[in-house]
């Protein structure tokens, strides 16, 4: 069903856009033919725009799933550990410094990375971790990334500002290249399958899992990084955005149970469908003008979460 | 970036050299008319066009008030939002906003030349635009003679050479008339207000600071290094201007001059040298600025009438 899901979205986003084409046209295009607008507007601005976004959305909730058993935490969310911070830091500041635009995806990258592992290294610390600790120092370092931010567009306001305001609420507008978050999303399912099952048995506990012979600190090791790298490549495609991350694990969960072996290749589809109807509907709703996508998921998730955790308060 | 400052030049050799550049022109352009149209844009890049352009795409309101100045207004397909003079450019077809461009709606208005704004206009976006094979010129006109130059440029391109070379020279003219007019009163200190939360002034690298110095004001934040500096209520009441200069918050609004009322120990409210200017007059960088600038230097002139007329 999710798969069908997938083609329906990617199929929708393909065939919506701001200039009206006719679903012929489109699908012309497809058999190497069409008229040359229509294939300019598909193959080079919707085809790896809708690619982009669906890779995208399955690596913030895949991410998502990952950050919320390695935490133990529902609540937590791709960015809980001051990731996307960084990276926005990273990439204002190349901004600033006025270095080419090629490299704003790599210093922000490098400010995802970063953040990373000064979380990691302040909430490891000497002694043991603790998910309630590393959500702390997470949500400090984040906090600290935002001052950050609010200093260096207070004192250097960059003619870039509008574009980084964008950014910052999630925009695909920028996103270039599809090849590295689709590379890093089959990777990453790949590599989690296998470890589904030591997830499914450290969501229930490091005691228990430790009992049952998983060796639980290098498993939270791993799932760290990948989690951290995942969203470190889609904070860098596409800017924050929001509440991806954090509901689709969330409602699968309700539907399909708590098997990480189920539920995360799950996640990657459903993250995917997610965003990129949003990205439509943000290409679309008010087009001419463009709204980032952000303020889509946005207005979709908080409604679902307060609902999801009304729900779960009966 | 901050656009390089224009530093004070001696004025008259200045003005020769345009003039002798604005008379070659005419007679260089035909002789190019017939082959390629070659130019090189704000960001120093060359700009080439096979044939003057016909379907033009201007992302922002300056750029389309440009283009019309030029006599291409016709040529423009597609604009952005708040692109609102002269009238004729109020019914273009609108592809997004200067920040946020819709990339669909502008391919499939099949645009020959996008103008772009070197400073405002999205990046990626105009990266892909330009891997399209779609030809772009970046316009950032820091000066007065920038905004002549990429006057006689975009007429090159839209096929009016003479008609830029004209509205360039009408421009160039009326700053100069201005200089001759005001150029030896004494000075004026000056605030200049961009904006009133927080309040933003502008230095004598800006554009705005040009023309202040123009009309013989003393831009008393001038000094500063960022373009667009930030001072604190303090040292705006600190630095005591002789008069206050606002553009804002709207064309026909001024609210944010009412407020200076309450500081009544300023020299400028005890001589009511509050000044009001449209704001799209001085600061779009278009030949509407000459107007613009000719309205500050008359402002100033009442600021030094009142200097020995009555007190209050």
């Amino acid at each position: 069903m999710l798969g069908a899901g997938a083609v329906a979205s990617v199929l929708s986003s393909v065939m919506l856009g701001s200039v009206n084409l006719p679903a012929r046209d489109v699908a012309s295009v497809f058999f190497g033919e069409g008229s040359a607008l229509a294939r300019l507007l598909v193959l080079e601005l919707r085809l790896p725009r809708t690619l982009a976004a669906f890779a995208t959305g399955g690596l913030l909730a895949v991410a998502g799933a990952l950050m919320q058993v390695l935490l133990r935490n529902p609540l937590a969310d791709p960015y809980v550990l001051g990731i996307s911070g960084g990276a926005a830091v990273g990439a204002l500041l190349t901004m600033i410094s006025g270095l080419g635009l090629a490299w704003i995806s790599g210093s922000a990258f490098a400010g995802a990375l970063l953040s990373t592992l000064i979380v990691f290294g302040l909430a490891h610390g000497t002694g043991s971790w603790t998910p309630t600790r590393l959500l702390l120092t997470g949500v400090v370092v984040a906090a600290g990334w935002g001052a950050v931010i609010t200093f260096l567009l207070a004192v250097r306001p960059s003619p870039e500002l509008p574009g980084m305001l964008y950014w910052l609420m999630g925009d695909l507008a920028h996103a270039r290249g599809n090849v590295l978050p689709w590379l890093t999303l089959i990777v990453i399912v790949g590599l989690a399958l296998p470890l589904g099952r030591s997830l499914n048995v450290l969501a229930r506990g490091p005691l228990q899992a430790a009992v049952l012979g998983v060796s639980v600190r290098r498993l939270e090791w791993t799932v760290y990084l990948l989690a951290a790298l995942v969203t470190a490549v889609a904070v860098t495609t596409a800017g924050t955005i929001g509440f991806v991350g954090l509901i689709i694990p969330h409602m699968l969960r309700l539907v399909i149970g708590n098997d990480q072996r189920l539920l995360l290749p799950a996640s990657a589809l459903a993250g995917g469908i997610l965003l990129t109807l949003a990205d439509t509907l943000a290409r679309t709703v008010i087009a001419p003008e463009q709204l980032p996508v952000g303020v889509i998921t946005a207005m979709l998730g908080v409604p679902v979460f307060l609902y999801l955790l009304y729900r779960s308060r009966t | 970036m901050p656009a390089s400052p224009a530093r004070s030049r001696p004025p008259r050799l200045w003005w020769l050299a345009v003039l002798v550049f604005a008379l070659v022109l005419p007679q260089a352009a035909p002789a190019a008319g017939g082959g390629n149209i070659s130019v090189s844009d704000d960001r120093g890049r060359s700009v080439e066009l096979s044939e003057p352009a016909q379907r033009i795409v201007s992302l922002a309101p300056h750029l389309t008030e440009l283009l019309f100045a030029v006599g291409a207004g016709d040529r423009i397909v597609a604009t952005v939002a708040h692109a609102d003079y002269p009238d004729a450019a109020r019914s273009i077809p609108r592809v997004g906003t200067a920040a946020q461009l819709d990339l669909e709606g502008l391919l499939a208005a099949s645009p020959d030349l996008v103008i772009a704004w070197g400073s405002g206009s999205p990046g990626t976006a105009l990266e892909r635009l330009e891997k399209l094979g779609i030809t772009v010129y970046y316009s950032e006109p820091g000066d007065f003679a920038g905004i002549a130059a990429d006057l006689r440029r975009l007429g090159r391109l839209a096929g009016q050479p003479e008609r830029g070379v004209r509205e360039a020279r009408a421009f160039l003219n009326a700053v100069a008339t201005l200089r001759e007019e005001f150029g030896e009163r004494p000075e004026v200190s000056v605030f200049y207000q961009v904006w009133d939360q927080p309040l933003m002034t502008v230095n004598d690298g800006h554009l705005i600071g040009e023309a202040i110095r123009l009309c013989r004001g003393q831009n008393v934040f001038g000094h500063l290094d960022s373009l667009v500096p930030r001072p604190g209520l303090e040292t705006v009441i600190a630095a005591d201007p002789e008069a206050i200069v606002s553009g804002g918050p709207g064309e026909d609004r001024e609210d944010w001059l009412e407020a200076w009322r309450d500081w009544n120990q300023l020299t400028a409210v005890q001589r009511d040298n509050l000044f009001f200017i449209p704001p799209s007059l001085l600061q779009r960088h278009t030949p509407r600025l000459a107007d613009g600038t000719r309205m500050l230097c008359e402002a100033l002139e009442l600021a030094r009438e009142r200097r020995a007329g009555p007190r209050r």
